[in-house]
């Protein structure tokens, strides 16, 4: 975002304002760092540090859409959180650890096959993970994903397929489906 | 229409982004090619499978940070505003009730302030969590190692069952910029967060017991090791809780 030098700080009219507008989204944002992190501890604080950064910055909002540009700032929260624990860990690759999806405890209870599809998402790479999280979760158009991942249609579009077509291969396998597809399931 | 052209087709149609006119061209299409109906077929089960995942919402205590935030950012609320669910409006209030107190009774510098915040911050992220602890364990002899090569030191663990108070596991926080083990401890319902760390002095420090946040904070010195413990108990149980911790360490020697 190019406008986040000298954010006046908000004044009570303002907090009114975000609140009002930001904050019904606090869930989407969770949910967005959920999985981005596939870790809720982490998540809160992605969420938490994302809507103090949203708050600074909401002085550049012009009344677009207000969830995907919330949406961005968890993710830019998210890449320096990232950024900073590799640095302060470049020996434990923290992010790429095979993981259950993002609530093992509360998965193990629900259908299995619930439980394949989140396992199979969390542990697609995190450029897949995100573009389809946004579309199929979040139910972002093409446009407003450009906008949170901040690339141009197309490359939403190519990672979308790439994304799609990958995390099907992995649910055929998991579920043992490799010959019915992934339909009646 | 070829099949190429369609194929390319199955996604953006799926995902409602082409137009009217290229939709009715596509669905057409579609009835001459068996095979771009199955891949429409399983891109659509695919979408289903990803859109049935259940949602989750936001933890309260989540809902409870960030509201704390606003009102640290001016924004105190106004007093009719009846919007927010009840069980968050409950609990920012008592935040906020409890950080007032704390304010009025003037009893900790802004240091102590920032540093109590730190360890409320650290108690949140044991309490509000579905996975609290990094290791999960009740056993002493699983949760000590685990600390090693994690922190530079050793910190004393005791399972205090017998005390009510039993061991749940540990995990590593920042505090005061230095990685510090926390310990994590169950009473009834509730959890108690105790961070540690050696001493640079020698004596003892009785606890002092305070409030802050709604929350409960104890901090003394003994055997050595600073210690910080945050909970949602009430302050009798927090005495009774230091007490334990001194006792076993004392017997350990």
């Amino acid at each position: 975002m190019a406008i986040m030098s000298e954010a006046p700080k908000p004044d009570s009219g303002m907090v009114e304002r975000f609140r009002s507008v930001m904050l019904p989204h606090l869930d989407a944002a969770y949910g967005f760092a959920r999985w981005l992190t596939r870790d809720p501890v982490l998540a809160q604080d992605v969420a938490q540090e994302a809507m103090v950064r949203a708050l600074r910055y909401f002085h550049a909002f012009r009344g677009e859409e207000a969830r995907p540009w919330l949406l961005r700032i968890v993710r830019n929260t998210w890449h320096d959180a990232r950024m900073k624990q590799r640095a302060d860990q470049p020996l434990e690759a923290a992010e790429e650890q095979p993981t259950e999806g993002p609530d093992p405890e509360q998965s193990a209870m629900i259908e299995d096959r619930r439980r394949h599809v989140a396992a199979a998402l969390a542990a697609l790479p995190a450029e897949s993970r995100e573009v389809l999280v946004l579309r199929e979760i979040e139910d972002l158009s093409y446009k407003e994903i450009a906008t949170v991942l901040d690339m141009p249609i197309g490359t939403v579009m190519s990672r979308l397929a790439r994304a799609r077509e990958k995390l099907a291969g992995d649910l055929r396998v998991r579920l043992g489906r490799r010959t019915n597809g992934l339909r009646d399931l | 229409m070829d099949c190429a052209t369609c194929e390319s087709m199955v996604e953006v149609y799926l995902d409602g982004e082409l137009s009217a006119a290229e939709s009715a061209a596509f669905e057409q299409a579609l009835e001459r090619c068996p095979a771009c109906r199955e891949r429409l077929e399983e891109a659509r089960a695919l979408s289903g499978l990803l859109r049935d995942l259940p949602a989750e919402s936001a933890p309260d205590l989540l809902r409870a940070r960030v509201e704390r935030d606003l009102r640290a950012a001016g924004g105190a609320r106004p007093a009719a505003a009846p919007r927010l669910p009840l069980r968050w409006m409950a609990t920012a209030a008592s935040l906020l009730v409890a950080a007032s107190l704390g304010w009025m009774g003037g009893m900790l510098s802004t240091q102590q302030g920032r540093d109590a915040d730190e360890l409320v911050s650290g108690y949140l992220r044991v309490a509000a969590s579905d996975h609290p602890v990094d290791v999960v364990s009740s056993d002493r002899h699983t949760v000590k190692p685990w600390f090693a090569g994690r922190i530079d030191y050793s910190p004393p663990v005791h399972d205090l069952t017998t005390d009510g108070f039993p061991l749940l596991g540990g995990r590593i926080d920042v505090y005061d910029g230095r990685k510090v083990a926390v310990l994590v401890y169950g009473h009834n319902q509730h959890k108690l967060a105790l961070t540690l760390w050696p001493a640079s002095a020698d004596n003892g420090v009785p606890p002092d017991i305070s409030q802050r946040d709604g929350f409960v904070l104890a901090q003394w010195r003994h055997g050595g090791f600073e210690m910080r413990a945050v909970s949602d108990v009430g302050t009798s149980e927090m005495e009774s809780f230091a007490k334990a911790i001194d006792r076993t360490i004392d017997s350990d020697r």
